[in-house]
C-alpha cells in the first residue's frame, strides 16, 4: 500500500466516523431547529440531541414488570442493525472500497433494517400496553404500503446500473427521469418509514395519535438512548438514499471528486432535512384513513420510474 | 434403479433416485425428524380421544408413501404411492373424529384429494396415450398436444399443493390434524406436488409447454398474496399457519415460473436461479413451517387453546417454545440472516435478472412489479407474525388457561429447538446449500452459474450482527453495574391496574390492513348489545367479525351446490340400491373389458 493510498483510506475512515457519530444527531438537531424557526420559536440548541443522549445515559432505566427478553434485547438489535446498515449503505456517496460492493446489496440492507423493525413491533406488544399494540399495528400497515414502493424504485434504478448493489447503483450514471421519479417516491416512503409528518406526528401530546412514539413509549434511560440513536441513523440512511437518488439526476454527480461529492451529498441531506421541517410546519397530519392514499403517490412514482427503466433497458 | 422386478401391468415396480429425489428425500427426513420426536409427548394429551396406534401406523405409512412418491420411476407406481399418501393423511386428519369440525375437515380433504387425483389420472392416461409409456423418463411431449395433458396434471398437482384457486381445502384440513401431522402435511406432503412439477415440467423436457411459465408465475403471485392476506385475518393459530403454506407454495411456484421463462427465452442463469430459489425455499419452508406447527402444537398441548385471542404472556411460562417460535417467525418473514431470506433473495435476484434481460418491455416491467409484489407479501407476513407472536406469547395472559401454562416436555422442546437451529444454520451457510443445489440445476446447464449469482456475504453480516449486538450488550451490562435498571408496572396513564382486556387483540391488530384489502372479501362486524337498558347500561356487549372470500361465496359454493343437485337427479337413478341393477352394471363392465382386450 502506497503512502497516497494510506492517506486516502485514512481520510475515508474519518469521513465514515463523522457519518456515524456526528451527522445523525446533528441532522436531527437541524430538523428540530428549522421546525422551531418555522413556528416562530427560538427552539432548542442545534446540539440538543447530543445533550439528550448524555441525559438518557445518566438516567435510571425503568423496565416494565411484564416485559420479557424481547423487550430488553430489542434496542440492542435495533441499534446494531442500524449501525451495520449505516456503515454499508452509501448515504453520503460511495466511501467503501470496491470489494465491499456485494455487502451493500439493497435487498439485504432493507431486510436487515426490517429485522430491527420486526423486533421493535414485538417489543411494543411485550409490555401489554394498549399503546404498544396500537403503534405496532399501524407501523405494520405503513411498512406494508411503503416497502413495495421503495423496492420498486430501487429496482428501477438498479436496472440502469445492472446490479442490485447500492455501491454499483450510486457509482454509475442514471437516467435523469428515473432518478427524479424514483427519488421523489423514495422521499415519500422515507417520510412514512421514519414516522414523520404527514404520516405520523412525533410531537403531539397524545400517544394515541402516534405510531413510532407509541411503540417505544415504555423505553427509558439507555435503552431509549439506543433507540433514539438508531432512529437518527435510520433517518440519515433513508433521507440520504433519497438525496443520492435525486442527485443522480445531475449528470456529472457520480463523477465528481470525492470531497466535492461528499459536500454535495451533505448539502443535499441538510436541504432535505430543512424541507421536511418546513413541510412539517405547514402541513397537518393526515387522517389515519388517508395515509394509504398518500403512500399510493409513492407507489405510482416508483411504478413510473419502473416503466421508464423497463423501456430503456 | 429397479429394486423389485415385480410386474404391475405395463409398468414395473421400479424406483429412480437422482439428485432431485435425494433433495426431496432430505426434506422428508429433515422435517420428519422433529415431527416424530415431537409426537410422543404431544399425543399424550390426546390419548383419551384418539387411537394412538392408528395415528402411529398412519404416520409411518405417510412417511413411507411420501418417500415412495419422490422415488417412483413410473406413473402407475407413483399413483399408488400418491394414493397411500392421501389416504394415510386422511386417516390422520380424521384421527380426532369426535370433534365435529375434524369430521367436516376430513370429508373436505377427502373430496379435494379425490378431485386432484382424478385430474392427475386423466393427465397421466393422456400422456401415456401420447407416448405409449408409463415411465416418466420416457415421456417427451411438446407442441400444442402437450398443453391439455400438462394442464390436467398441473391442476391435479396444484390441488395437492394448495395453489390458488385450488387451496380451499388446505386451511381447513391441515389444522384439524394433530400438530406433528399438520407439520408433516404442511411442511412436506404438499411439497411432493412441487417435486412432480419440477420433475415433469422444469427439470427435463418431459412436457414442453411455453404457456406454463406465465401460468405458474401468475398463480404463484396470487397464491402468495392470498395466503398471507387470509392468514392475517385468522385467529386460530394453526389455521393461520396453514394459510401461510398457501403463501409459501405461491413463492415456490413463482420461482418455478421464473425458471420456465428463463428456459423459454434462453437465459440459462435465470433458469437456474428460479429453480434454485424454488428448491431452496421448499427446504426452508419445510423446516420453519414444521417448526411453527410444532410450536402451535406445544401451545395447544400446554394450554388446550388454539384461539389466539385467549392466549398471551407465554414468553414467561414457555421460554423455549417462545424462542423457537420467534426464530421460525423471523425465518418465514425472510429476515436476514435466516434461511428464508436466502431463498427469497435468490427469487428477488431471479426477478431482477428477468427485468434486465427479459426480451419484451412488458416482461421487464412485470418482473420489476413482481419485486414490489414480493416486498408487499414480505411486509404482510411480518404483520401477520408480529400479530401471532405478539398475541400468543407476549403481553398479559388473556385467560386462566394461558396463565397456568407451563413449558412443554423435554422431547417437545428438543423437537422445536432442532429446526430453529437449522433455520439459522441454513441461512448462514447458504453457499454450502447452493453447492448441493448445483448438483440438481447442473442438469439444466453450466453448474458454476449459481455461485456467481450468490453475491451477498450473509455469513459476514450474521457475524457482524452477532458481534455488534454482543458488544452493545456488554456495554449496557457495564453501565448497569453503576446504574441498575428498576422494574415497575407498565404505564397505565394513571388509571389503575391494566387488565388483559386493555391489550390489543389479534383482530384489532389486523384491522387496518384487512380494511385496505376489503375488495377481496366481505368483512362484516356484528355488534350485539344486551341488557334491559341497552343504551346507557348494557349488561353485555359482544362484537363478532366475519370475513368471507368472494371466491368461496360466489364461485365455489354455487358450484358445489349445482354438483349436489346434479347428483341428486342423475346419480340417484344410477345407484338406486337395487341388486339387479348392480348385476347388470357388472355384466356390462365385463363385456366392455372383454371387448377392449380382444380389439
Amino acid at each position: 500500500m502506497g503512502g497516497g493510498e494510506l492517506m486516502n483510506s485514512l481520510f475515508l475512515s474519518v469521513l465514515h466516523l463523522i457519518n456515524l457519530l456526528l451527522l445523525p444527531l446533528l441532522l436531527m438537531g437541524i430538523i428540530r431547529k428549522a421546525k422551531a424557526v418555522m413556528q416562530n420559536r427560538i427552539g432548542a440548541p442545534l446540539l440538543q440531541p447530543f445533550y439528550d443522549m448524555a441525559k438518557f445515559l445518566h438516567k435510571t432505566e425503568t423496565i416494565s414488570e411484564n416485559a420479557g427478553w424481547i423487550f430488553i434485547w430489542t434496542p440492542r438489535v435495533g441499534l446494531a442493525v442500524a449501525v451495520i446498515a449505516a456503515i454499508l449503505v452509501p448515504w453520503t456517496g460511495v466511501l467503501l472500497p470496491p470489494g465491499w460492493a456485494p455487502a451493500t446489496n439493497f435487498l439485504l440492507m432493507l431486510y436487515l433494517l426490517t429485522l430491527g423493525k420486526f423486533f421493535t413491533m414485538l417489543a411494543a406488544l411485550d409490555t401489554g400496553s394498549a399503546f404498544g399494540g396500537l403503534g405496532a399495528s399501524r407501523e405494520a400497515t405503513i411498512s406494508m404500503l411503503a416497502e413495495p414502493a421503495l423496492i420498486i424504485a430501487l429496482g428501477a434504478l438498479a436496472l440502469g446500473a445492472g446490479s442490485t448493489d447500492l455501491m454499483a447503483i450510486y457509482s454509475s450514471p442514471a437516467s435523469p427521469f428515473i432518478a427524479l421519479l424514483a427519488g421523489a417516491g423514495m422521499v415519500i416512503t422515507a417520510l412514512a418509514e421514519l414516522s414523520r409528518m404527514p404520516v405520523d406526528d412525533p410531537t403531539t401530546h397524545l400517544e394515541l395519535t402516534m405510531v413510532h412514539e407509541a411503540m417505544i413509549l415504555e423505553y427509558s434511560g439507555r435503552s431509549l438512548a439506543m433507540i433514539e440513536y438508531a432512529t437518527a441513523l435510520r433517518t440519515c440512511i433513508f433521507f440520504g438514499l433519497a438525496v443520492q437518488t435525486l442527485l443522480q439526476a445531475w449528470p456529472v454527480f457520480h463523477a465528481l471528486p470525492l470531497l466535492l461529492h461528499y459536500a454535495a451529498s451533505l448539502l443535499g441531506l441538510v436541504v432535505l432535512g430543512i424541507s421536511v421541517a418546513v413541510a412539517e410546519g405547514i402541513l397537518v397530519k393526515l387522517k389515519w384513513r388517508s395515509v394509504p392514499n398518500f403512500l399510493t403517490f409513492a407507489v405510482v412514482l416508483s411504478l413510473l420510474a419502473a416503466v421508464i427503466a423497463a423501456v430503456q433497458s | 434403479m429397479s429394486l423389485f422386478p415385480w410386474f404391475l401391468g405395463d409398468a414395473g415396480f421400479t424406483f429412480a433416485v437422482d439428485p432431485l429425489s435425494c433433495w426431496f428425500l432430505a426434506i422428508i427426513g429433515v422435517a420428519g425428524l422433529p415431527a416424530l420426536i415431537f409426537a410422543p409427548g404431544y399425543l399424550q394429551h390426546l390419548r383419551h380421544r384418539v387411537s394412538l396406534s392408528l395415528v402411529w401406523v398412519a404416520l409411518i405409512l405417510l412417511m413411507i408413501s411420501m418417500a415412495g412418491v419422490v422415488m417412483a420411476a413410473n406413473a402407475i407406481l407413483f399413483l399408488v404411492a400418491w394414493e397411500v399418501m392421501a389416504l394415510s393423511s386422511f386417516a390422520l386428519v380424521t384421527a380426532d373424529h369426535e370433534r365435529r369440525d375434524s369430521r367436516r375437515a376430513a370429508i373436505i380433504y377427502l373430496g379435494a384429494t379425490r378431485a386432484g387425483t382424478a385430474f392427475l389420472m386423466i393427465g397421466f392416461l393422456w400422456a401415456h396415450h401420447l407416448t405409449g409409456s408409463w415411465v416418466f423418463s420416457e415421456w417427451g411431449i411438446s407442441g400444442t398436444g402437450a398443453l391439455a395433458p400438462a394442464l390436467l396434471i398441473f391442476a391435479g398437482l396444484a390441488t395437492k399443493a394448495g395453489c390458488w384457486p385450488f387451496h380451499l381445502w388446505l386451511p381447513i384440513a391441515h389444522p384439524a390434524a394433530p400438530a406433528p401431522v399438520s407439520a408433516l402435511m404442511s411442511g412436506v406432503m404438499i411439497k411432493t406436488a412441487i417435486y412432480v412439477m419440477i420433475r415433469l415440467f422444469v427439470l427435463d423436457n418431459h412436457f414442453v409447454v411455453p404457456l406454463l411459465g406465465p401460468i405458474l408465475l401468475v398463480l404463484g403471485a396470487i397464491s402468495a398474496f392470498w395466503g398471507v392476506l387470509f392468514a392475517l385475518l385468522q385467529h386460530d393459530l394453526k389455521r393461520l399457519l396453514a394459510y401461510h403454506s398457501v403463501e409459501n407454495i405461491g413463492i415456490i411456484l413463482m420461482g418455478l415460473g421464473v425458471s420456465l421463462l428463463g428456459r423459454q427465452h434462453h437465459l440459462p442463469l435465470l433458469e437456474q436461479l428460479g429453480l434454485a430459489a424454488a428448491l431452496f425455499h421448499t427446504l426452508n419452508h419445510a423446516i420453519f413451517k414444521s417448526l411453527l406447527f410444532l410450536g402451535a402444537g406445544a401451545v395447544d398441548a400446554c394450554t388446550h387453546l388454539r384461539d389466539i385471542e385467549k392466549l398471551g404472556g407465554l414468553v414467561h411460562r414457555m421460554p423455549w417454545t417462545t424462542g423457537a417460535f420467534v426464530t421460525g417467525s423471523a425465518a418465514i418473514c425472510a429476515l436476514p440472516p435466516l434461511n428464508g431470506f436466502a431463498s427469497e433473495w435468490l427469487l428477488y435476484q431471479g426477478f431482477f435478472k428477468l427485468a434486465m434481460d427479459g426480451p419484451s418491455v412488458g416482461l421487464r416491467f412485470g418482473a420489476l412489479l413482481l419485486m414490489g409484489w414480493l416486498a408487499l407479501i414480505g411486509a404482510l407476513a411480518i404483520a401477520c407474525f408480529v400479530k401471532a407472536v405478539g398475541v400468543v406469547f407476549l403481553g398479559n395472559p388473556r385467560s386462566r388457561r394461558a396463565e397456568r401454562a407451563t413449558e412443554a416436555g423435554r422431547g417437545m422442546v428438543v423437537a422445536q429447538v432442532l429446526p430453529a437451529v437449522m433455520c439459522i444454520a441454513l441461512g448462514v451457510a447458504a453457499p454450502a446449500v447452493l453447492g448441493q443445489l448445483g448438483r440438481i440445476t447442473s442438469r439444466l446447464g453450466d453448474p458454476s452459474l449459481l455461485y456467481h449469482a450468490w453475491t451477498i456475504p450473509l455469513t459476514l453480516i450474521a457475524l457482524l450482527l452477532a458481534c455488534t449486538v454482543g458488544g452493545l450488550a456488554m456495554w449496557v451490562a457495564a453501565l448497569s453495574r453503576s446504574l441498575p435498571a428498576r422494574r415497575f408496572i407498565t404505564w397505565e396513564c394513571g388509571f389503575g391496574d391494566l387488565g388483559p382486556r386493555t391489550q390489543y387483540t389479534a383482530t384489532g391488530f389486523a384491522q387496518p390492513i384487512s380494511r385496505i384489502f376489503g375488495a377481496v372479501y366481505s368483512y362484516t362486524v356484528d355488534i350485539n348489545v344486551k341488557g334491559r337498558n341497552r343504551r346507557y347500561f348494557p349488561d353485555k356487549v359482544t362484537a363478532e367479525t366475519a370475513h368471507e372470500a368472494y371466491l368461496e361465496t360466489k364461485v365455489y359454493t354455487p358450484l358445489l351446490q349445482s354438483i349436489k343437485r346434479m347428483a341428486g337427479i342423475f346419480l340417484m337413478r344410477l345407484q338406486a340400491g337395487s341388486i339387479h341393477q348392480y348385476l347388470i352394471y357388472m355384466a356390462l363392465m365385463l363385456g366392455l373389458l372383454f371387448w377392449v382386450g380382444v380389439s
